[in-house]
């Protein structure tokens, strides 16, 4: 075996072996002949597999090999991908091949690269027979992140009483704290990357966004067959099925994998290829970001001093809003916008600590999101519309309308907009398809009520 | 035995006030028993007031609020057994007085009728168990002590915006000298205990005084028998000079007169309730704080103003969650009953102002926090009806900074380094009332948590908060109640052993600089012993004696170096170290000659990649960032935040790393360094928190380096950076990004303790008052005090054991006003010849040092 090389100059990555035994598995990777890159997934507290989820979980653990992949893969993206000891049928290669080149978009963007053509799974002719229904528990696994939309799914749950438990995969201790305000029983699966891989990175590899997404959505996967949950409800809303930027004619979008498309396309490979029975799907799918931000304001208080959406102050708990907020990123920009006109102002004010928008600095951040003179940043935020109705809903109001900002737009962008496309209401409706199975179709409804 | 001599008629009376926690154990019984003894041994008598236990008003307001007759039985039972079993711990069994009150809880947990009467009876209980309990336990003790019905001497008065809730559960009262009364109560005993916070109406009926309510009582009896004094017992030893929680090195207010208290308590203090302090201002009643726990330590005495004392700052206090309301109109508020109208639009909204500010076009008003302004549309509607008369604007969330001491106005000029903070900050209105006690600035609140101890810090060193006057002030509560942190060693230099030597060499030449190598290894170890940081650098800016380098590259230390000088230097003293280039706004030349050396190189800017590239092709950078804020103790020392020169601001970073991937440049490092003289722990890890989550976006970051700018103490005795808690922060964030190492680069913290400057006392000088003491050192040799106002310790060597009677302003031979050493040092009357030693001046001394007015700045001296 050889020391790691800079992995641009691989020909082929290689799917090596998957592995699990005592709550670990073992996912196996690496460029030619290079050093083994080996991640590990550990499930806190599993229970022994029963034989009749054997070989369901072989199944899931094998998806999972494959999408968790991405991560090593982008390092070099080599030309050639080889799978040892077997190989995926065509649906199966047809979703990974979709799945690299779209979650990797943005990166290949990026990075000057065009994955067009290159990614290319090795397949069988044939399709696998359809996997039967196991008679899971009716159980949900509902993934917690710390922010406000996995945090309207929990409080949708709770309302219908589902028996739900809340999953988050890694430490933070933000998570943690939002997860013990749910009152949900817990699950927190430990991933740790190849050591490899950072090594790889100094090494000049390519490096830049994956599809983290279809990752934990392949993890939870492997999770519910585990410890037995018929149901995984992500909280992931639709506006993450829009492209970012159009880049040589390929679209873009920051979060494909939190994206219809891929919703639906993994849910029918699960219930084809792991169990019949294994629901996947989006509780927030037909909403708008406006939407969820409305529903959060209205269950969220339990929350409201210990959640964030701020990327860059992730990690790192602590009680003042500074310490959750970092006030600088798009993502406090648009959380902030989104749940103004739904919070009495004060209360906005004393979740984030300060008020962003009467600060003259921000205004290149709002400008972004408003889509005003720049396209949109490359962060998990709604679209440009929402943004804007947001702020005309603001410039209306008295207790708004001479922030710094707000007076601003209503000076300089306002003016410039289409006024028929400004409107709040329409944002609040549902609108557009989901996967949400019937028994959960309350929890649905629950989330668009006013 | 207490009771031995009966008191004349004319002694008199002391009102001590117990609360909850002080009352709830044997323990506590005995203390109020050995404390009311005292007082009676004095000579006085003694009228105690009492709280319920700790608890039970909460769990009699619960079992108001429970609606089910059932629940409201149970939740009685639990109350009658809690004041059984403490009964029994007191060692007594039977009471009748206890079972009868009692039994009148029981029923009117039961009662049919639920209004404000019924509400104030249910809730009065407390303190008349509790009072009954006390009298039964001191008595058994031997001290004869006498039960008293509040009720029976606190009669409410109306007043005329009360409604039917307020006139029960927040009642007033007022007080005049009641001579007859108090002789009443004389004939009842010598020791009485009553009960805090109620008081009878009109009609004889129970009500309650509201929040802090026996604080207001002990000031009700209080002048009402004309008393001695009042003292209130409780669990801290009175009020500070800030929020210690906030400020832990706030110091203990050991005088304030009534308008000051008040102020403070107003302001922010939690000690004392406001209203406790007006009952007693006109009978001049002198009011007392005291440490139940610690009853040795002075406490705070609140009494009348001393005309002797000069102005100083006492207190500085923060109150979050302000909203302000800016109302913009031309003209408008100069017609008749305008500002009437926008006030009454307050009043309708509930909304009651605080401060405010006004100008020919703006009156601006602050609001205080709420439940009712966070959570209702309050806010939305007053501004929707504002808007029609005015422009409005609405800011939050605000902080008011309240500055109080008697004399504000001729503290001004003090105030000039505390006005300069406040340049670095949004204020957004000013106060000032025409009483001369506070001076308020409102703020972002985002800014105050940080901006306070800063404050507390610079009153200090500017002498506007005179905490050397020890008849205003105590101990800091750091001193009094802080976590027991080992009190730092003495500075090496006062062991006799390194005296004589010091004096020995002072005996060759002065000024001179000495350095004690083992001081500097022994901070070396120290740091090296953390287990959170993988590699340490020295920034040898501090001090580039090349005796010092080599010692602490033999400790494993790196040498970060700032100038092609500094990297010669460093090359020659300890040629095996590791080198770091960091400098700033340095030529390109200076780049290159660090990249042909293999030293890595950190870039703070933009420019050297997009006009220097090809320099950086392939190579591994280190970038420095600015995270937008800068701290430290002064001005010029702070090296973050767009008033600052250093680092490239986080937008920036995009640009950057397009720029040096297209130059086949790879960014290794992250680093930050945010400021100076650093004393919380938690700062390094927060630094380190921000760069790994930006680190995680570039990809090719393998270490992150948190700076340097560990604080030193300013003076002997003050508590040091806690290094343990510095580790144990780091740590937690290392634990969620463990793929990152983690690099330190101190200066200061290493070398300066090590250090002393010695300096002949040339002339000594009086003048209006002032007296001058000449040192043979000066801003040439030492230029921290005149550049950052740094403090350092001043020791006169020749007379180690002579008293510090003499206030001095050490001053060294430079012809600028600004060569001033130290201001206000106490030190022994000195003479001509004697050594001075000025302590902590082994970092940034002789390396800042200059040859200005032509004179030879200290030579330096190595003791190994």
């Amino acid at each position: 075996m050889n020391a790691l090389r800079d992995p641009r100059q691989a020909q082929a990555f290689r799917f090596l072996r998957c592995d699990y035994a005592d709550g670990v598995a073992e996912l196996a990777y690496a460029f030619d002949d290079g050093a083994e890159l080996v991640e590990r997934i550990r499930f806190p507290d599993a229970p022994a597999l029963t034989a009749e989820r054997h070989a369901a979980f072989a199944a899931a653990l094998r998806l999972l090999h494959l999408i968790a992949g991405v991560s090593y893969y982008k390092a070099g993206v080599p030309a050639t991908i080889t799978v040892a000891g077997w190989t995926p049928d065509a649906a199966s290669a047809d979703l990974l091949d979709t799945l690299y080149l779209h979650g990797l978009a943005e990166f290949a963007y990026r990075n000057g690269l065009d994955l067009r053509g290159r990614v290319h799974f090795p397949r069988t002719a044939t399709t696998d027979a359809p996997m039967p229904a196991l008679e899971l528990p009716r159980r949900v696994l509902v993934p917690i992140g710390g922010g406000k939309d996995s945090l309207v799914a929990v409080e949708a749950l709770k309302a219908i009483g589902a028996d739900a438990t809340a999953v988050w995969i890694g430490t933070s201790p933000l998570i943690a704290a939002c997860a013990a305000r749910s009152g949900l029983p817990t699950l927190n699966i430990a991933r740790e990357i190849a050591p490899g891989l950072f090594e790889l990175n100094r090494r000049g590899a390519w490096n830049g966004h994956i599809p983290v997404t279809a990752i934990n959505s392949a993890i939870l996967v492997c999770a519910a067959i585990l410890h037995g949950f018929d149901a995984i409800a992500f909280a992931n809303e639709r506006s993450a099925s829009s492209a970012t930027l159009e880049y040589d004619g390929q679209q873009v979008n920051h979060q494909w994998s939190k994206g219809w498309t891929f919703e639906r396309a993994l849910a029918d490979h699960v219930r084809r290829h792991v169990a019949a029975d294994l629901d996947y799907c989006s509780l927030l799918r037909p909403y708008s970001e406006l939407a969820v931000t409305r529903a959060f304001a209205r269950c969220g208080t339990a929350y409201f001093d210990a959640f964030s959406s701020c990327n860059r102050n992730f990690r790192i708990l602590g009680p003042k809003p500074a310490d959750r907020w970092c006030g600088q990123c798009p993502k406090c920009h648009f959380v902030f916008l989104a749940l103004a006109p739904f919070l009495p102002k004060p209360r906005l004010l004393a979740i984030f600590g300060r008020n962003l928008l009467d600060d003259d600095t921000q205004a290149a951040g709002f400008d972004a999101l408003l889509e005003y003179r720049d396209h949109k940043p490359f962060e998990c935020v709604g679209e440009g519309a929402e943004a804007r109705a947001a702020m005309t809903t603001l410039a209306a109001r008295p207790e708004w309308r001479e922030d710094a900002l707000i007076a601003r737009f209503r000076r300089e962008i306002l003016p410039q907009l289409d006024a028929t496309r400004l409107a709040l209401g329409p944002w609040l409706a549902p609108a557009g398809a989901h996967g949400v199975p019937p028994r959960l179709a309350a929890a649905l409804a629950w989330i668009g009520e006013a | 035995m207490t009771n031995a001599s009966a008191l004349p008629a004319a002694a008199p009376w002391i009102v001590l006030k117990f609360g909850g926690t002080s009352v709830s154990t044997p323990q506590r019984w005995a203390t109020i028993r050995a404390l009311a003894a005292s007082r009676r041994a004095e000579g006085a008598r003694v009228l105690l007031v009492v709280s319920a236990l700790s608890g039970v008003t909460d769990a009699l307001k619960a079992l108001c609020g429970l609606a089910d007759v059932g629940a409201r039985a149970a939740a009685a039972a639990d109350i009658a057994a809690r004041h059984r079993d403490l009964l029994r711990a007191l060692g007594l069994d039977r009471l009748p007085a206890l079972d009868a009150h009692l039994a009148e809880l029981a029923a009117l947990a039961t009662a049919a009728e639920h209004d404000y009467a019924w509400q104030a009876a249910v809730q009065s209980m407390g303190e008349l168990l509790s009072s009954t309990l006390g009298a039964a336990a001191l008595s058994a003790q031997g001290l004869a002590t006498a039960w008293l019905d509040a009720r029976s001497c606190l009669l409410a008065t109306p007043l005329p915006n009360q409604n039917e809730r307020t006139r029960r559960l927040s009642a007033s009262v007022e007080c005049n000298a009641d001579t007859a009364l108090a002789a009443r109560l004389a004939a009842c005993g010598e020791v009485l205990i009553t009960q805090g916070f109620i008081a009878r109406d009109q009609a004889g009926r129970t009500v309650l005084l509201g929040r802090g309510g026996s604080d207001t009582s002990a000031a009700y009896f209080g002048a009402l028998l004309a008393a001695a004094r009042v003292e209130i017992w409780t669990d801290v030893a009175g009020m500070f000079s800030a929020n210690p929680r906030q400020v832990p090195d706030a110091r203990l207010l050991t005088r304030l007169d009534y308008e000051e208290a008040q102020e403070i308590a107003t302001t922010g203090a939690k000690v004392l309730h406001p209203r406790s302090l007006s009952p007693l201002r006109d009978p001049r009643v002198p009011l007392l704080i005291k440490d139940t726990q610690r009853p040795e330590l002075d406490g705070t005495v609140i009494g009348p103003e001393a005309a002797s004392d000069a102005p100083s700052v006492k207190a500085i206090s923060a109150r979050k969650g302000i909203t302000l309301i800016a109302m913009e109109s031309v003209g408008m508020w100069q017609q008749v009953g305008f500002l009437a109208d926008v006030f009454a639009l307050f009043k309708q909204h509930g909304l009651s102002v605080d401060l405010i500010g006004s100008a020919e076009t703006n009156v601006t008003v602050s609001l205080d926090p709420s439940e009712n302004l966070l959570d209702s549309d309050a806010i939305a509607a007053l501004a929707a009806d504002l808007a029609r008369v005015c422009r409005v604007k609405v800011i939050a969330p605000c902080a008011a900074v309240t500055l109080v001491g008697r004399g504000m106005r001729a503290m001004l000029h003090r105030l000039s380094t505390v006005l300069a903070e406040f340049g670095q900050v949004k204020v957004h209105l000013i106060s000032q009332s025409s009483n001369n006690l506070n001076l308020t600035f409102v703020v972002d609140e985002a800014t105050v948590d940080a901006l306070l101890p800063r404050l507390h810090d610079l009153l200090l060193r500017a002498g506007a908060l005179r905490a050397g006057d020890r008849a205003l002030f105590g101990p800091s509560w750091q001193a009094l109640y802080g976590a027991a942190t080992a009190a730092p060693p003495p500075p090496w230099w006062r062991e006799p052993a390194a005296r004589a030597r010091l004096l020995a060499i002072a005996a060759e030449a002065t000024p001179r600089y000495v350095y004690h190598l083992p001081t500097l290894r022994e901070r070396a170890r120290a740091l090296q012993a953390l287990t959170a940081v993988d590699r340490w650098y020295y920034a040898i800016k501090a001090n580039p004696h090349p005796a010092l380098l080599a010692a602490l590259a033999a400790e494993g230390f790196g040498l970060e170096c700032v100038s092609p000088g500094e990297l010669a230097a460093a090359e020659r003293a300890a040629p095996q170290a590791a080198r770091l280039f960091t400098p700033n706004f340095a030529p390109r030349a200076d780049y290159a000659a660090a990249l042909a050396a293999d030293v890595p190189v950190t870039l703070d800017a933009l420019h050297p990649l997009l006009h220097w590239g090809e320099l950086f092709r392939d190579r591994e950078l280190i970038l420095r960032l600015d995270l937008g804020r800068g701290l430290g103790h002064h001005e010029k020392v702070r090296t973050g935040g767009a008033g600052s020169k250093f680092g490239l601001p986080v937008s920036d970073l995009d640009l950057f790393l397009r720029r040096a991937e297209a130059l086949g440049a790879r960014v290794t490092g992250l680093h930050a360094h945010l400021g100076s003289g650093i004393l919380d722990p938690r700062h390094w890890a927060q630094v380190c928190g921000e760069l790994a989550s930006l680190a995680d976006r570039i990809g090719t970051v393998a270490f992150l380096d948190v700076g340097g700018g560990l604080g030193v103490p300013a003076a002997e005795g003050e508590p040091a950076l806690d290094l343990a808690a510095l580790d144990a922060a780091l740590l937690e964030v290392k634990r969620a990004y463990p793929h990152y190492a983690l690099w330190m680069e101190p200066g200061r913290y290493l070398v300066a303790e090590a250090g002393v400057l010695l300096a002949r006392v040339t002339q000594i000088k009086h003048k209006e008052g002032v007296a001058y003491l000449g040192a043979d050192a000066g801003m040439n040799s030492l230029i921290r005090p005149a550049l950052y106002d740094a403090r350092h310790a001043i020791v006169n060597l020749t007379r180690p054991d002579d008293r510090a009677d003499t206030l001095y302003q050490v001053v060294g031979p430079i012809c600028e006003s600004g060569d001033v050493l130290g201001s206000d040092r106490r030190l022994p009357a000195a003479a001509e010849g004697d050594v001075l030693l000025i302590a902590d001046a082994g970092a940034y001394g002789a390396s800042m040092a200059s040859h200005y007015n032509l004179r030879k700045p200290a030579a330096e001296t190595v003791l190994s």
